[in-house]
Formats: C-alpha cells, sequence, structure tokens
C-alpha cells in the first residue's frame, strides 16, 4: 500500500505539521470521552446545510465542516483553496488537487496509536488491522532465521503419543481432535482466554491449547500425555483408573469438561446453557428434532434437542424392537447373519436412514397426545434440524445386557464424502417419510468429508484403539498410539470404523 | 429536521450511536454482506486497474447495489433498537 501521501500533504506538513490532523481525529473521529462526544455532538454538521449529513469531512486548513453529497466540501477546497481535508467517518484525508484519498505513514501511525489507546481504555473498540510487526518482533525474526516451510511432505501436526497403561482410547480421541479442522485454527490462533484465574493449572481447555502446540512444534519423539490424563482423571472421574475405558464415552466427557472450562467467556451462556457459543458448541452441537405423531388424530409433537454425536445401531433385529413388523422392515443391505441376528455388513446410510425412519412405538408404548388428552399409539420419527460443522458418528459395536457383554463386529461401510441432505427435518413429509430419491439435487451445505476414523481392535474383554486422520485434504495417516505410519484411503474405508468423524466441506454464512 | 438533529446529538453524546454503529458492522459481517461487496468492488478494481480507481468511483458504483442487499432482518433489528434508545430519553 502506498503510503507516501502525497505533494500536496507532504507541504502541507512541512508548514503545519501533524498537529491539525491529530486535533481533527482525537476530537472528532476517536471522541473517546464524554465531553468529546459532546463536541462532537454539537459541532459536526455541514456549515452550508446546517445538518448532520453522511460523508462529513473537516478542513485541515481551517475550521469548517462540509458534507461530500451536496459537494459543500469540495466548494470550501476550491473557494478557499484549502485543498485537504478529513472525512470523519474513518480518518481518511482527502486531496482535492489529487481527487482522491491519499494514505500517509506518519498520520496513519498517529491515528492507530490514538485509536489504540483509546480502546486500551475501553472506551472505543479497535480496529482490525493486518499485522505490521514491531521493532522488538522484527528483532526476534531476525535473531531467529530458521522457518520451517509447510510442503506436501511436511509431518508437522503429526505427533504420536506415548501410551500410559491402556490409555489408547484417549490417544485415539487426542489424534482426532487435533486434525479437527476448525478446533485446530481456534487453538493456533491462541483463542482461548483462561476464565480459571485461581488454578489455572486446572483448565482442561489450557492443556489442549498446549498440546497443540505440542503436535505443531515440529517435534517428532512421542509425546506423553500424563498432565491431560490427570485432568481427565480429576474432571471426569468415571473415567480415572488404568482399565481399559470406551473412546466414545471418552469423547463425549472429554467434550464437556472442555465446554464447561470454555464458559463464562461468552455472553448468555450462565442463563440458558442451550445457548452457549463456547468453540466446542459452535463445532460440534447439532439439533436433533424428535416428532411424535398421534396415530388418532395425527397431531404431531415436536421436540428438538442439542446433540454432540449420533449413536447408530448397527442393524441387529432382535427382540429389542418392540414391533414385530420391523424384523421384516430391515434396510440393510447385507444378509441376516444366523444365529446373532446381525447382519453381515451394512452401510453407513443404511444405519442413518434406520436411524430417521418413523417407528411405530406400539400398544405397549402409548404417548399422551396434547390434542387428544389420553395415551394414544404414535409414530416417532427422528431427523436432523441442525447440522453440526462436525458430525460425529458413533457406531454402536458393545452390547452389554444382564446376560452378556459383546462386540459387533459387522462391517459397516462408510464414504469419505457423505451427504446429510435426506437425513433432515426438512425433508420429512405428513407421512412421516424422507423423501430420499437419488434424482434430488443434493444441497452443497450437506456434505461431509471423512478427516479421521476411530477403530477398535480385538474383543469387548481385552482390545486395543487405534485411529485413521487425515493430514493435508488427502494424506492418511494411522495412529497406534506411538506409531505413526503412513495409509491409504483403501485401508481407512475398509476399516471396521468405531467412531467416524465428518466435517462439513463447505463453510455457509447463516 | 430539528427532531432528527436533535435524535443524532443525543445518539452521539451518550456513545449510543457508535455502539449502534459496532452491531451495524458486526450483523453485516456475519451475514455476509461485507464479504459480497468486497468482492464486487475488488472487481471493479482488477477490471479498471488500480490507478484508474478512486475512492469516490467505488462508492458511487458499490452504493446502490449496497444499500439495497441489505438483510430486512438486520434494518429491523437497528430500528427496533433506536426506537428503545429513544422511548429510554427524557424529553425527546
Amino acid at each position: 500500500m502506498n503510503l507516501d501521501g502525497c505533494a500536496h500533504l507532504r507541504s502541507f506538513k512541512t508548514r503545519k505539521g501533524t498537529e491539525p490532523f491529530r486535533i481533527v481525529h482525537s476530537y472528532f473521529i476517536i471522541a473517546a470521552s464524554q465531553e468529546a462526544r459532546k463536541r462532537k455532538a454539537n459541532s459536526c454538521y455541514c456549515h452550508m446545510c446546517k445538518q448532520h449529513r453522511p460523508r462529513l469531512h473537516a478542513c485541515l486548513h481551517c475550521v469548517f465542516f462540509g458534507c461530500h453529497g451536496a459537494r459543500h466540501i469540495h466548494e470550501h477546497a476550491r473557494v478557499k483553496q484549502h485543498n485537504l481535508a478529513v472525512d470523519l467517518s474513518y480518518g481518511a484525508v482527502m486531496c482535492f488537487s489529487c481527487g482522491d484519498y491519499v494514505y500517509d505513514r506518519e498520520l496513519e501511525t498517529i491515528a492507530r496509536d490514538q485509536r489504540r489507546k483509546a480502546a486500551k481504555n475501553g472506551q472505543v473498540k479497535e480496529l482490525c488491522c493486518p499485522w505490521d510487526p514491531t521493532s522488538a518482533e522484527i528483532e526476534l525474526l531476525q535473531r531467529n532465521p530458521k522457518r520451517r516451510k509447510i510442503t506436501e511432505s511436511s509431518t508437522i501436526g503429526l505427533r504420536g503419543l506415548i501410551n500410559l497403561g491402556n490409555t489408547c482410547f484417549m490417544n485415539c480421541i487426542v489424534q482426532a481432535l487435533t486434525h479437527t479442522p476448525l478446533l485446530r485454527d481456534y487453538f493456533l490462533a491462541d483463542r482461548h482466554n483462561c476464565q480459571m484465574e485461581d488454578n489455572a493449572n486446572m483448565c482442561l481447555v489450557c492443556e489442549l491449547s498446549r498440546l497443540f502446540q505440542e503436535f505443531y512444534s515440529g517435534v517428532r519423539v512421542p509425546h506423553i500425555p500424563f498432565r491431560l490424563l490427570h485432568l481427565v482423571w480429576t474432571h471426569a472421574r468415571h473415567l480415572a483408573g488404568y482399565e481399559q475405558q470406551d473412546a466414545h464415552e471418552f469423547f463425549i466427557a472429554a467434550l464437556d469438561v472442555i465446554h464447561r472450562h470454555c464458559k463464562g467467556q461468552n455472553s448468555e451462556s450462565e442463563t440458558n446453557p442451550h445457548h452457549c457459543n463456547c468453540i466446542i458448541d459452535q463445532i460440534f452441537t447439532g439439533g436433533l428434532q424428535s416428532d411424535v405423531t398421534c396415530q388418532h388424530c395425527r397431531c404431531v409433537s415436536t421436540t428438538i434437542d442439542p446433540f454432540w454425536d449420533i449413536s447408530l445401531d448397527l442393524g441387529s433385529d432382535d427382540a429389542r424392537n418392540n414391533n414385530n413388523d420391523t424384523v421384516n422392515r430391515g434396510t440393510s443391505s447385507g444378509k441376516l447373519n444366523g444365529c446373532d441376528n446381525h447382519p453381515e455388513s451394512t452401510t453407513l446410510t443404511d444405519c442413518l436412514k434406520r436411524f430417521t425412519r418413523a417407528e411405530h412405538l406400539g400398544s405397549s408404548a402409548k404417548i399422551k397426545c396434547n390434542a387428544c388428552q389420553i395415551n394414544r399409539e404414535s409414530t416417532k420419527q427422528l431427523t436432523m434440524k441442525k447440522l453440526p460443522l462436525v458430525a460425529c458418528f458413533h457406531l454402536k459395536r458393545f452390547e452389554h445386557s444382564t446376560r452378556y457383554h459383546k462386540k459387533i463386529s459387522t462391517y459397516v461401510s462408510f464414504p469419505q464424502y457423505l451427504d446429510m441432505t435426506s437425513f433432515m427435518s426438512s425433508r420429512r413429509n405428513d407421512n412421516g417419510y424422507i423423501n430420499g430419491t437419488i434424482a434430488e439435487i443434493n444441497s452443497d451445505n450437506n456434505r461431509y468429508a471423512l478427516f479421521a476414523v476411530v477403530n477398535h481392535l480385538g474383543t469387548i474383554e481385552s482390545g486395543h484403539y487405534t485411529c485413521y486422520i487425515r493430514q493435508h485434504k488427502d494424506q492418511w495417516f494411522k495412529c497406534d498410539d506411538a506409531l505413526i505410519s503412513k495409509a491409504t484411503l483403501q485401508q481407512v474405508l475398509d476399516s471396521e470404523g468405531y467412531l467416524l468423524f465428518y466435517h462439513k466441506q463447505f463453510l455457509e454464512y447463516e | 429536521m430539528r427532531m432528527k438533529e436533535k435524535i443524532n446529538q443525543k445518539l452521539i453524546e451518550t456513545g449510543e450511536k457508535e455502539r449502534l454503529k459496532e452491531l451495524l458492522r458486526t450483523q453485516l459481517i456475519e451475514c455476509g454482506w461485507r464479504d459480497e461487496l468486497k468482492v464486487h468492488a475488488k472487481e471493479i478494481v482488477k477490471e479498471r486497474g488500480i490507478e484508474n480507481v478512486t475512492v469516490d468511483n467505488l462508492i458511487a458504483e458499490v452504493t446502490p447495489k449496497a444499500r439495497a442487499s441489505v438483510p430486512d432482518a438486520v434494518k429491523k433489528d437497528l430500528l427496533q433498537r433506536i426506537r428503545t434508545f429513544l422511548s429510554q430519553q427524557p424529553g425527546l
């Protein structure tokens, strides 16, 4: 940007210095104090129109305010030969000889310093300006000449995690979180302001921030996350101990603690827990709509609940389903496995279809209808009201009942790109069927891309968690505790899949 | 005309004008309005060349579209806030 001003401005500065600009800027553009505001209110009007006008300019040569619209400032410039004026909206200097605004380094600095000072006192908002290194920063950069260049083959952001005793469940979630694009941007931009002043070393968000620093430091030696583990044990007691825990449970517990520790930063969160604006809610929270339709009067009762993840059944057709009809309504594409009633293979889309289909609740589970005022047989349907920026799908592979605990190893094929359009609430029609014709134009806004997969190997008694994460848009890596190795997309898509992480492909304004 | 002046003065004196401006700025950024116009302005500069465009040119070209594309919700909200402010001012 040309910060040399113009010849006319330079000659003005030689004659009158920077004081005229300083005064105008401080009194009428910053106008921080109560007194200054009063002065501004009383004197900022066009001297010709005798009233306040948009794009007022203050003459730098004399005390005159003129508007731009009716060209009163132009006229003043011409008549009095006062060629310089300051626009009162932004502090830009107009040179009528040059016919345009001119930008002068010295004046820009004065303006910026005045604003910064006023912003420090909380009187005025500091404007966002591009980073200009200070002399101290330039010196630092010169003293540390080593630069890290990010190339295609760069491994920055990849780091192994030491297993501290069955902590592979934690390691996988940490890998997934450190590779969640928006979360990464948030922490690398140092956006977290710790709310726990008394014991900052108890803040899980601060620890997460430090973790991101560790991952992006370029250090290749595996990181030992003992502090993170300790904090998790402290804040989520149910996860404490050296036993193998469920990665999904850890994920939800971690999000919950981070969400709680973020609170207080953004307004409105104290009164309404559902409207928290913390980074976790911004990224992970979606809205799940539940519609219960009374079979008698057709009245629909709707509730919307926030969610951080979607837990999906794999298509088991056992006695858990109340309605015998559902046995034949199986939507899985694979054959039924005789003894266990689990299909041999299914797809993520099928699981989602099953999740969002209208379900008849059965005569033993009548719901009170608000219109009829008595218990009626109803159908219930779940659909996505609001999609989160990052969607986590949890495949329910672990069955716990009084009789047994077992793992369902059904292969679930999941895509690299997922379109959630057909599972949205907006697609639900009166019959409760979702319009799922293939010919529909898929909305850009509902398209998701896979970026992390957490896998569980082994049985429910002794197992091990590993994960795949995506780096640089199309490079995949396998994370097995301390061991990071390159992987192919096919390997990822062929893996069993327990937790699937997708992020929205296109971010849109609301 | 007198009333308009009085209102404007009150807004500036109390600092409410700055607050409202800030709020408006945020809303217009959040709904993408500013970025759309930025793109438009950049296109104009690209087409004509940076040497051949003045700030006044840009303002003249961009303003009609800018005014027309302010979302109704934003207008409504600002109007409501100004009304609320005025109702709280004694003697106006």
